[in-house]
């Protein structure tokens, strides 16, 4: 929580003068003793922010852009296609293999596919940290992030595995791959599409402008990943239940 | 000090020890009822009053102190089965149950046996301090009686002990990781048991420390499994997977 309480409070007083603390966390959903608690701290989370901007009908990103921890987002750079893909959950990815496949047994290439597919699941998905830091990712992207930030590897990944990140991690993330500042923002969930400006239906057009084999082989990988995630989880299943039979 | 750990370990045991009888009635992991039984039972064992008091009733020639032995023998070989079972240590459970492990039983068993009618055992005394103090033969004699009767449990420790490090790095839950690091603790303190005639004289509080570490660490960590699975039926489901909505 790089937001310190004194940048807060006048930004606060910028965009909601002469509004008590109770009225403003009234308006944004905020309870009471969480925002007294961060002021006393002295650091204030990036979701406080992120609320009694939404609430004042003040973009969330522009509002962080105005503290020094986040000056970056005012750089507001397109997504890429493939952070684009990313967002795009696993069962919807799967749901456009079988879309194509049904609408062109033939197997010939995607566009004429896409209409009349239903809507993608807004951003973030279950695995949406990871799949987009992968998306970004040319394989130094973590020690970059590790020697800019001092976070441990190993808890980096925790955090990725996790489905998590912190704000100033996913903003120096997007810094050390070179893409546009929100997008990590996207990911984690803090700030929808619409607020990070991707452009409406934005996914849906990455998701479209895949190839049949791109789109295949993506699918493929994120299954095996789910694949992967459940056979563990299964066996640490297992294991628990023989202790329990055995020691319980 | 020393009275007050014996006597808080004994309250420990013996409160385990009734926290299972519901279970034991309804035969569900009996084994642990007696784990947590033959403990209490060994720990009584060692505390001074109990042990000349029983041992009066056995005719005061310290029988009591090789019934110790082998209660704890018996209570040492359950655990080592229970938890390499329920760990799944399929080699170290061929370590405490095959040839090898029957060996190691039978030989420390037999040791223990035979040295200790070789001495001159009369007189109750705890830890055959007063036996010790006879002759320099009865003096050597305490020395191999003890010696063997650390061995066998060291050697069940240390066949756990592989096992119990893999469970506290595992992503078992985690009540079941703080049960196997206790576990393991418990190992390492049996462990160490081993080189007590090597313990500087003044160390005296030191094997009564490591011996009651071990005992409530095995008893504490075991007793901690049965909370885990509590609480992991309470708390319900699976884990969610990736793709639950």
């Amino acid at each position: 929580m790089p937001i310190s309480a004194k940048a807060f409070q006048r930004w606060l007083h910028g965009i909601a003068p002469e509004t008590s603390a109770s009225d403003i966390c009234r308006v944004s959903g905020i309870k009471r003793t969480t925002l007294a608690q961060q002021l006393v701290r002295g650091k204030v989370a990036e979701t406080t922010v992120v609320s009694i901007s939404r609430a004042y009908n003040v973009n969330p990103v522009s509002a962080l852009a105005a503290f020094d921890a986040y000056s970056q987002l005012t750089d507001t750079r397109p997504p890429s296609r493939s952070e684009l893909v990313s967002q795009i959950s696993t069962p919807d990815l799967l749901r456009a293999v079988l879309a194509r496949s049904a609408a062109d047994p033939g197997g010939v290439p995607a566009a004429a596919a896409a209409a009349g597919s239903p809507a993608l699941e807004p951003a973030p998905h279950a695995t949406s940290v990871k799949n987009w830091v992968e998306a970004i990712d040319d394989g130094e992207l973590r020690h970059r992030v590790s020697a800019a930030t001092g976070i441990a590897p190993q808890n980096y990944s925790a955090q990725l595995t996790a489905n998590r990140l912190a704000p100033e991690l996913a903003v120096a993330t997007s810094l050390a791959a070179g893409v546009a500042p929100a997008s990590g923002l996207v990911a984690t969930g803090l700030v929808t599409e619409a607020e990070a400006g991707w452009p409406p239906g934005a996914r849906q057009a990455a998701l479209d402008s895949l190839s049949d084999g791109e789109l295949t082989t993506l699918a493929g990988d994120r299954l095996q990943t789910v694949g992967r995630a459940l056979r563990r989880q299964e066996h640490d299943h297992e294991k628990t239940e023989k202790i329990w039979e055995n020691l319980g | 000090m020393i009275e007050i750990l014996q006597w808080s370990t004994l309250t420990v045991c013996g409160l385990v020890a009734i926290a299972r009888v519901p279970s034991a009635v309804r035969g569900k992991n009996r084994t642990l009822f007696y784990i947590f039984a033959l403990m209490t039972l060994a720990t009584l064992l060692s505390i001074r009053a109990p042990y000349l008091a029983i041992d009066q009733a056995l005719g005061g020639v310290n029988l009591a102190n090789l019934l110790l032995r082998f209660v704890i023998f018996a209570a040492i070989f359950f655990v080592g089965i229970r938890v390499t079972r329920g760990f799944g240590a399929d080699d170290a459970h061929q370590l405490l149950t095959g040839r090898i492990g029957m060996a190691v039983m039978g030989l420390t068993s037999l040791t223990v046996l035979v040295v200790f009618l070789m001495m001159d055992t009369g007189g109750s005394s705890v830890g055959l301090v007063a036996v010790a103090g006879q002759d320099d033969k009865d003096r050597d004699l305490v020395q191999y009686y003890g010696a063997a009767g650390r061995a066998y449990p060291a050697y069940v420790s240390l066949v756990l002990l592989p096992a119990m490090v893999r469970a506290v790095h595992s992503t078992l839950p985690t009540l079941v990781r703080i049960a196997a690091f206790l576990l393991g603790t418990g190992s390492v303190a049996i462990t160490l048991s081993l080189l007590f005639p090597f313990y500087p004289p003044n160390w005296g509080a030191a094997t009564f420390l490591i011996n009651y570490t071990a005992i409530l660490c095995f008893v504490v960590g075991l007793a901690l499994i049965a909370v885990a699975r509590l609480r992991h039926g309470r708390g319900g489901t699976r884990p969610r997977t990736s793709t639950a909505k």
